[in-house]
């Protein structure tokens, strides 16, 4: 069975806060002298290695467990699955 | 209800009835600014309109109490010019939907009610309910509150040195999370949370503005349910760092003098804000939003008024030192924009761009119109009381070690050492040592006084007689406050109970507050603050949590010298019982662990009683005959003498018939959870000054054995021995809330 590589990207919803993101922009890249960046967002980024006979397969699968085990917390978070490739 | 408008329409929580009186008291119609204003402020949280009626017959003055309620906070004054401020508040709703984001700013919230008094915060103390740790939805809940509480506790430097924890499944999906905090001023920079000087300046300091938690409020006050899914964006993400900031810059700010007034944006944000400190200092404001500094783009007026983002603080500046103020806040890096200003005209404007888009009148939004709530007495009330007792158990002997390993017994090292409790060096006595922690004071005279602090409530006791239940709170609290030395000075109270407009709860709330008046008057301990969460049910069940009045109490500890802890210390200390025990077995852990049972007569509450068994241990404490104090309660004299005896590490032998008693069964006398009861231990030496000490007060006492030299703890009555290894017992008590959270225990 083949072996995709699948990526689960964890952020702040948009209209929630980030603070550790905020942080980062404000005390270290804008005090480091990078002005123009403006902002950054902090995620959380879980890549797998997932059996299974398609993609379709293996994103509704990844998608499910994401939910079931709370990988993510609905109130704040939004993820996103996406498939990165076949390892063999 | 919808309201519609030409361009747009609003949900409302207010009733039909509510949105005619403000059309009324406005004499036109309201915008849909002026109606997020209204609705927000006329929410149950904001304006306890159910509950105002009732809470008035708390006592709130006394000779140590400089502010009482009303105010963000209660200021008690402890002598050498410095004052004691501190308040409790309930973050239940919010917690039960996202427990780590929401116990936070729970938190979050708790420090600011502190700092805007012009006091530095320097305790926490939380009081968690869950349902029982057996189900996985409370074990999630629990863990994740406690974690919520340690990230944001620990980031900002404040130590989390006191608490609760019960379990009951009536918590199940609607966990209760009281956060309490406790600050320290001096009593000439006491900031009230008051605009009274027209031409002030209104400055907006510390976090930006967002959409977070819009209509976060009356969101809590609504009952949860299936549709509170959809509305989780009414939770927030606290910035504990940005918050540390804050403090600093906040109380720099107010040592420079020109800071006039000062109030915290919580619930209701800046309506909530800026129509309070108006109304309270008989004035008006005017504000800008354009001037407000924002995070996302394209917000509109009824966004930002309504927006509960976190950490945020409204300054009322003197014009004239201004920018002394302004210069804090540089210096700190922490954003602000000068708003507005203090008025005249009892109003509060809302301008955009120079146009105004809301004018309400200052009294108008923090003067919500009273709701009439009916009350009448549960029918489960008297059923449960008149039970019978159940048998005798067949092994008497196991009861003792079922009974520490119940959850709600057990030790809470699983919560508290998730907890910095020492950061800034004043805490004295750590969690899980005494009955009640200990903070130093730090005093420039070198005094060495300190700051006893507990919160309790027994909601099993509650929820079978609310009066007694109240009552035997406020009196455990300051039992406890006593057991390590110190004077209980004042409290505070968090009132959770469910939906008032069922008859059934607000006579819950009006028993509640009435007994915790009886006990405040007799013991002469006024209320200086508090909070009221009401609509605590699951609303797919229909089920009310267990009605609870958390008690925060706060004493004055004279010397820490006198400090006293719970362990045994040394072998031939005489054990005395002090006050007696009644055959008051009903709501106990005993029953309810050993026998299912929920039900029988509570034990009554009697500030006599109390006063008597707390002079006597507390003056025994200050003259120094007293070595070990621990207050008996939940589970009764067995399980405090136990819990002193693992505390200390050996072992005693106790004759219960020398307990002063009225007559009843060997297992109601273990595990009656009758009030105004101590258990100490006193050099031998010292024992007949006790003793007199007992005699003047006029409370009952009993000299029941010694401390032992081995580990073993044994009982003995009449011809009965009950015989343990104290290590036994210690392994039965400290490991069943881990063995829970580790999926070893179900």
């Amino acid at each position: 069975m083949p072996r995709y590589i699948v990526e689960v990207l964890i952020e702040n919803k948009k209209t929630i806060r980030d603070p550790e993101g905020e942080t980062i922009c404000r005390e270290l890249i804008n005090k480091g002298g990078y002005d123009s960046i403006k902002s950054v967002r902090v995620g959380k980024l879980l890549r797998m290695e997932v059996e299974g006979s398609s993609e379709e397969e293996v994103k509704e699968l990844v998608t499910r467990m994401c939910n079931d085990l709370r990988i993510y917390n609905p109130v704040v978070h939004s993820y996103r699955v996406e498939i990165r490739g076949i390892t063999r | 209800m919808i309201v519609e408008r030409p361009d747009m329409q609003v949900k409302v929580n207010l009733t039909r009835e509510e949105l005619e009186k403000a059309k009324e008291m406005l004499g036109r119609e309201p915008n849909i600014v002026e109606l997020g204003m209204i609705d927000i402020m006329w929410s149950e949280h904001c304006s306890y309109k159910s509950s105002r009626e009732v809470l008035k017959i708390l006592p709130r003055e006394g000779e140590h109490v400089i502010i009482g309620p009303g105010q963000d906070a209660g200021v008690v004054d402890i002598g050498n010019g410095l004052a004691v401020v501190f308040k409790i508040e309930s973050h239940n709703h919010p917690s039960a939907v996202d427990p780590y984001n929401g116990a936070a700013t729970g938190v979050g919230g708790i420090i600011r009610d502190i700092l805007c008094m012009g006091a530095r915060p320097i305790a926490l103390v939380d009081s968690l309910r869950f349902g029982f740790p057996s189900s996985p939805h409370a074990r999630w809940l629990f863990r994740y509150v406690v974690k919520g509480i340690a990230d944001y506790g620990n980031c900002t430097g404040i130590p989390t040195v006191a608490g609760q924890v019960e379990f009951d499944p009536s918590f199940e999906r609607n966990c209760l999370v009281n956060v309490g905090c406790v600050g320290i001023a001096r009593k000439d920079r006491i900031m009230p949370s008051v605009a009274s000087n027209p031409g002030d300046v209104l400055v907006l300091v510390g976090g930006s503005t967002g959409r977070d938690g819009i209509h976060g409020v009356t969101f809590a006050s609504k009952t949860l349910s299936e549709k509170s899914e959809e509305e989780r964006s009414s939770v927030q993400i606290g910035d504990p760092f940005m918050k540390k900031l804050v403090i600093e810059a906040t109380l720099e700010a107010v040592e420079t003098g020109y800071v006039r007034g000062l109030k915290d944006l919580g619930g209701g944000g800046l309506t909530c804000a800026t129509s309070e400190m108006a109304a309270k200092g008989g004035t008006g404001v005017e504000i800008e939003l354009s001037k407000v500094h924002l995070r996302e783009e394209g917000m509109t007026p009824y966004e930002i008024m309504l927006s509960e983002s976190q950490e945020r603080m409204l300054f009322v500046v003197d014009p004239k030192g201004l920018d002394k103020v302004l210069s804090v806040f540089e210096k700190y890096e922490i954003p602000y924009s000068i708003i507005g200003r203090v008025t005249d005209t009892r109003e509060v404007v809302v301008k955009l761009n120079g146009k105004v888009v809301a004018r309400v009148p200052a009294k108008l939004l923090a003067e919500a119109p009273l709701a009439k709530r009916t009350s009448k007495k549960p029918a489960y009330v008297e059923k449960l009381r008149d039970i019978p007792p159940p048998p005798m158990p067949e092994n008497l002997e196991e009861t003792l070690p079922q009974l520490l390993s119940s959850p709600n017994i057990a030790s809470k090292e699983w919560v508290y050492q998730q907890y910095d409790h020492e950061v800034g060096i004043r805490t004295v006595v750590k969690p899980g040592q005494a009955d009640a922690a200990v903070l130093r004071i730090i005093e420039e005279d070198g005094g060495n006084r300190g700051i006893a602090i507990k919160a309790d409530c027994n909601s099993r006791h509650m929820y079978l007689d609310p009066f007694n239940g109240a009552a035997g709170a406020l009196a455990e609290c300051c039992r406890n406050i006593v057991a390590v030395g110190g004077k209980p000075l004042a409290f505070v109270d968090c009132a959770n109970f469910g939906n008032p407009e069922k008859p059934e709860i607000f006579w819950q709330f009006e028993m509640a507050i009435k007994g915790l008046a009886y006990m405040a008057r007799g013991l002469g301990i006024p209320c200086v603050g508090g909070n009221v969460s009401f609509y605590n049910e699951d609303e797919t069940t229909g089920r009310a949590v267990k009605p609870s009045t958390e008690v925060l109490a706060i004493g004055l500890v004279e010397d820490l010298k006198h400090v006293t802890t719970m362990a045994f210390k040394s072998a031939g200390d005489v054990i005395v019982v002090v006050g007696k025990t009644f055959r008051e077995v009903g709501g106990s852990e005993y029953y309810y662990i050993v026998h299912g049972i929920e039900g029988g007569k509570v034990p009554a509450a009697d500030p006599n009683r109390e006063k008597s068994s707390m002079n006597a241990v507390l003056e025994g404490i200050r003259r120094g005959y007293v070595t070990a104090a621990h207050d008996i309660s939940r589970g009764g004299f067995a399980v405090a003498l136990a819990e002193m005896a693992i505390q200390g590490g050996r072992g005693a032998e106790v004759f219960l018939d020398n307990m002063p008693r009225e007559p009843m069964r060997i297992d109601e006398l273990l595990y009656s959870e009758s009030n105004a009861r101590f258990i100490i231990t006193v050099e031998e030496k010292n024992l007949d000054n006790f003793i007199s000490l007992c005699r003047n007060t006029g409370a009952p006492f009993g000299i029941i054995g010694r401390v032992s030299r081995s580990n073993r703890l044994i009982l003995r009555y009449e011809s009965l021995v009950l015989e343990y290894d104290v290590h036994h017992l210690e392994k039965a008590w400290k490991m069943p809330i881990w063995e829970y959270m580790e999926g070893l225990r179900s």
